[in-house]
């Protein structure tokens, strides 16, 4: 046996792969951006939409922002900046939005933009038939109650004085209007199209007035498209159009990468280490964090959860170093909630790692004997059950034996609503929108226990913190009663936050300018090629 | 697991050596599962590297290196073989128990008890064993018991219509005829004269049945449906390095090749056995 496993040992030596290198080429270099040349991607699967009123994940997103514009929308940050929007105001109580908007905006179909689109747009995305999952967040606009519910032929608090001008009228003051308002959900589209093909067919010839239009999209093979020649912004894009590939694996988008066949592509988690130590790979190689937080739910409405010691106990027990270093180190330790570039976000008083206060705990609750419980993850082999199984280990150390129910995604979605089901769960949150409310509110207010409150955690104390908070405009009173409720609920505990996950993608290097962004698919505007 | 007609590998020499290559490599397997806490100072569930950067290839005191956890590969792969080797064991055995059981009763009583019987086998063998499989190991709660359950209650087919066959002809035999004039009891006949007759081809259904055993727990291990994390499975362990095949291929060889030596040894025990036995007979 030794002999044979000598044997097997010289084989496995010699067959690991080298890591075949990047595409070749200069990755940086002066010179101005040259326009022309079409940029080559890939996805494992078409878009499930291209109607900016129904898209709702980053797929369609992705795409949906280079056909379609927004009023406003982010900087290369979490700043909000104009886009079919010159300016705008608001009104002292808050309530009324007033946007001017600009002159030199074209459909591609050479129509030009006005106020009415505009409106046109808002209603259409609340109209019921549409049935967007992004209708509620505009619930707020005055008279869209009733819009919905049929009993009006308009939205009234959607006004258009001039054709250069929309006003928004809210029902209270909502400090993430604007926010809302950079969602492709609020996108412009080109009502002549909509009329002519219909809602439903609109995912297939969308128009409006993005830097590309659609040229070519084959289900399952390929989505091309073109540059806009009438794009508002001149000189952009500079790119003469993108070809997506559909069908393909992220494995095989790598090799098709390495090849130089693809301009962008992931990186899969098995190649990372390597290609991040490589250096032919460092100047290809883009990362960044995002505003999302991995976290371990805790049912506070189930035995042994109920117990706040035993949740500050799995606080400490878990070792977040080697988690992070089973990611190849792609994210931040997590000791808050709150994403560090989340703007509002504070240091915490947070747990470090140390399992003989862990043991203590358990001990104040009673439960010196550890005892047994269950995990649910994601059944991804890749990512979710290195970590589970990490954890697993971590927490035996302390005496709880964790059993873990690997099962698909749309499964753990569902199962974690359920009060009574899930007792520990591992997932993450990204936020919607750079505002402490879209963690703390969605996730740990009492209200939010039938939708994504899913560790059922309340406190009154918290509650009326995050609604004192909610309404203000003034920043600075803002997030300090967002921070403060931030610190209660880490005393709590009923998360164990892990860690902030870094996105990360590699460039062909004829590719320049193109940016990672925190909290939105990259756009291509301004990407261009050198070759 | 489709119904194999048994056949024997030709001479006598070729199937002793063939038997004797196969015990060798079975038993160098138990071995290694019974030894294991000698063989590898590591706690297969452990994880041993200090610092995760990438699975650790071969050496340094990690004899397969270590995987995606940081966890030691031959301490996984030794204990792994428990795992199989109790998989493949317990879901042979409940096979064999259901089998044989029926295989005796349609053989001995025939008649409407046989059409029953035989009806039965039929229909297990009309239901995609694989999909079954997946959705008995999906409904029911994950345990290392439940695996071996599910593959023996499906399993136990080949066992049934093989015993039955053996026993249509062996019923007829003197002896048994001889037996039931003194007035012996149906279960006296089929216990001391009918079981006796049909060991000897079982034991080769047992040996072959403990292989496919074995592959099948890969698979559904492969899918993730075996014996829980972090219980080291090989199965298991092929399936989670497949994406880090080029990266660190001893991820997958070590278990791979582990799958492949159980699965070969008790398929030469059963066939070196077809005519070690019809030469004992003769």
């Amino acid at each position: 046996m030794r002999r044979a496993s000598l044997a097997a040992l010289v084989l496995l030596t010699a067959c690991a792969v080298p890591l075949d290198p990047p595409p070749p080429g200069e990755p940086d270099g002066a010179g101005p951006p040259r326009a022309g040349g079409v940029l080559r991607g890939a996805s494992p699967e078409d878009p499930r939409t291209l109607d900016p009123a129904r898209g709702y994940d980053t797929v369609s997103w992705a795409i949906e922002q280079m056909l379609f514009n927004t009023l406003v929308d982010y900087d290369a940050g979490t700043t909000i900046v104009p886009e079919l929007a010159e300016s705008w105001t608001m009104s002292d109580d808050g309530r009324l939005v007033t946007f001017t908007l600009r002159h030199d905006v074209r459909f591609s179909t050479r129509r030009a933009f006005t106020a009415a689109d505009v409106k046109y747009s808002m209603e259409r995305l609340l109209k019921p038939s549409i049935h967007s999952q992004g209708a509620e967040f505009f619930h707020g606009i005055e008279g869209a109650e009733d819009y919905v519910a049929g009993k009006a032929t308009e939205v009234s608090g959607i006004r258009t004085p001039a054709p250069d001008r929309v006003e928004f009228r809210l029902t209270e003051v909502d400090p993430l209007f604007l926010h809302k308002l950079t969602m492709p959900f609020a996108a412009v589209v080109d009502r002549d199209t909509v009329e002519r093909v219909g809602d439903d067919d609109f995912t297939r010839y969308p128009v409006g007035t993005g830097a590309f239009v659609l040229e070519e999209w084959t289900y399952g093979q390929r989505l091309k498209l073109a540059r806009n020649p009438d794009y508002f912004r001149p000189g952009r894009p500079y790119l003469d159009g993108v070809e997506e590939t559909i069908g393909v694996s992220a494995q095989l988008a790598w090799f098709k990468y390495q090849r130089g066949e693809l301009d962008l592509a992931g990186i899969p988690p098995a190649e990372y280490e390597r290609v991040r130590a490589d250096a032919r790979y460092q100047p290809l190689l883009l990362s960044r964090t995002t505003l999302r937080t991995q976290y371990l739910g805790l049912n506070c409405a189930l035995w042994p959860f109920d117990h706040v010691a035993v949740r500050q106990a799995m606080n400490l027990a878990i070792d977040k170093q080697r988690l992070i270093d089973l990611i190849d180190g792609q994210g931040v330790i997590a000791n808050t909630i709150l994403p560090p570039d989340m703007p509002g976000a504070e240091p915490v008083p947070g747990y470090a790692h140390d399992p003989a206060a862990a043991r203590r705990k358990l001990e104040e609750a009673g439960l010196a004997g550890g005892f047994e419980t269950t995990l649910w993850t994601y059944r991804d082999p890749e990512v979710s059950l290195r970590l589970a199984q990490s954890i697993q280990r971590d927490l035996q150390a302390i005496g709880i034996a964790l059993d873990l129910k690997p099962v698909d995604f749309p499964a753990l979605i569902e199962a974690v609503r359920h009060e009574g089901t899930v007792p520990v769960f591992l997932l993450g949150w990204e936020a919607d929108f750079p505002d402490p409310s879209n963690f703390l509110t969605v996730l740990l207010h009492s209200r939010s226990r039938d939708t994504n409150n899913n560790t059922f955690y309340a406190n009154p104390v918290v509650d009326r913190l995050l609604d004192e908070g909610a309404p203000l405009l003034d920043l600075d009173r803002r997030f300090r009663l967002f921070h403060e409720a931030e610190v209660l609920i880490m005393q709590d505990a009923p998360w164990v936050p892990l860690f902030h996950p870094a996105g990360s993608a590699v460039r062909h290097p004829r590719v320049r300018d193109y940016e990672l962004h925190p909290l939105r698919p990259s756009r291509l505007e301004n990407t261009w090629l050198a070759w | 697991m489709a119904e194999t007609t048994v056949v024997g590998l030709g001479s006598a020499a070729r199937s002793r050596r063939f038997f004797l290559v196969g015990a060798i490599m079975v038993g160098a397997l138990v071995l290694a599962a019974a030894a294991a806490p000698w063989l590898t100072p590591y706690d297969p569930d452990a994880i041993v590297v200090m610092a995760y950067r990438g699975p650790l290839g071969p050496g340094n005191g990690h004899l397969f290196g270590t995987d995606t956890v940081g966890r030691d590969v031959w301490a996984r792969v030794l204990y792994g073989a428990r795992t199989s080797l109790f998989v493949g064991t317990l879901a042979m055995a409940i096979s064999l128990v259901i089998g044989m059981a029926i295989g005796l009763a349609a053989g001995y009583f025939g008649g409407l008890v046989d059409a029953v019987l035989m009806w039965v086998v039929d229909l297990f063998l009309t239901m995609p064993s694989l999909l079954l499989l997946i959705v008995l190991a999906t409904v029911l709660p994950p345990s290392i018991f439940t695996i071996p359950l599910v593959i023996g209650l499906l399993g136990w087919t080949t066992f049934g219509r093989t015993v039955r066959g053996e026993v249509l002809t062996l019923r007829e035999r003197d002896y048994v005829q001889a037996a039931r004039a003194l007035g012996a009891t149906d279960a006296r006949i089929i216990v001391r004269h009918l079981v006796p007759g049909v060991l000897p081809g079982v034991i080769v259904l047992a040996a072959l049945g403990m292989s496919g055993a074995i592959i099948v727990d890969a698979g559904l291990s492969y899918l993730g449906l075996g014996v829980p994390l972090p219980t080291p499975s090989w199965g298991r362990m092929v399936s989670d390095a497949q994406t880090y095949v080029g990266v660190a291929p001893w991820l997958v060889v070590a278990p791979g090749v582990a799958i492949a030596l159980a699965v070969v040894g008790l398929n030469l025990i059963g066939y070196g056995l077809i005519d070690l036995l019809a030469e004992r007979r003769a």
